[in-house]
């Protein structure tokens, strides 16, 4: 990080983020690339998931200096993503061989992905009340 | 008996989990970040650095189920607590602390998740 952010709650979302970015993208790569016959629906949303989560990290960093704009935007696709991708996994359970990052709304990590653009949202909410 | 480095990993779950409920204590009462948290997330970065040093001892013989998996989790169970760390360098402010308390909770899983695909 080349200019010190201002301290503050998003230090948390930014972390959580790049560590699901990191996730997410190392998982479905190898699932891509290992066995993509399995479960290729799954493992391209989770890679979708890895570029939603690298893009809100950005949008995340934008917005904790006053550019909320893209974050706006970029946290409800997320949102709708994962409530997306997590009821189409319990209502078509065939699509879904192998888990994919947003299953059962992450029910894999412990449901943080479905927490995450919540936060995120109600960090944004205060954050264009009382710009930095 | 279980495996060295099973018993490793476990030392790194219980310290790390350790390192969670301090981080926040610390982050929840909004105090400046301490010296001896950043001390407490150096040693386990060690205990993460041993566990990855034992865990090379899988690649004998047949070597895990998935190597990509292994060597990912392998790679990430080291480099995310410096790289966290470097990122609050300079910030003691509350939420620093904060941080390093997702840092350690994600070491203590990829420890879980090291030990599952070794």
């Amino acid at each position: 990080m080349s200019e010190a952010p201002r301290s503050g709650p998003h230090q948390v979302l930014l972390a959580l983020y790049a560590l699901f970015a990191l996730a997410a993208g190392a998982r479905s790569l190898v699932q891509l690339t290992t066995r993509y016959d399995e479960a290729p629906v799954a493992y391209w949303l989770s890679l979708a998931a890895a570029a939603t989560y690298a893009l809100g990290w950005w949008a995340i960093r934008q917005a904790s200096s006053g550019h909320t704009g893209f974050a706006s935007v970029m946290l409800w696709i997320e949102l709708a993503g994962v409530l997306t991708v997590g009821t189409v996994s319990l209502l078509v359970p065939d699509w879904f061989p192998d888990a994919s990052v947003w299953s059962d709304y992450g029910i894999g990590y412990g449901f943080v992905p479905a927490a995450l653009p919540v936060a995120g949202l109600v960090w944004l909410r205060r954050q264009r009340r009382s710009p930095a | 008996m279980p495996s060295v480095s099973t018993q490793i990993t476990w030392i790194v779950v219980g310290y790390a989990a350790l390192v969670v409920v301090l981080a926040v204590m610390v982050a929840v009462r909004r105090g400046e970040r301490p010296a001896w948290l950043d001390q407490m997330a150096w040693m386990l970065e060690l205990l993460l650095v041993v566990r990855a040093l034992v865990g090379l001892s899988a690649f004998r013989g047949d070597g895990p189920d998935s190597v990509s998996t292994y060597v990912g989790y392998l790679l990430a169970s080291v480099c995310v607590l410096p790289i966290a760390i470097r990122s609050v360098e300079g910030d003691r402010a509350p939420w620093s602390s904060a941080v390093l308390a997702v840092a350690a909770l994600a070491v203590g899983v990829i420890a879980v998740r090291l030990e599952m695909t070794g």
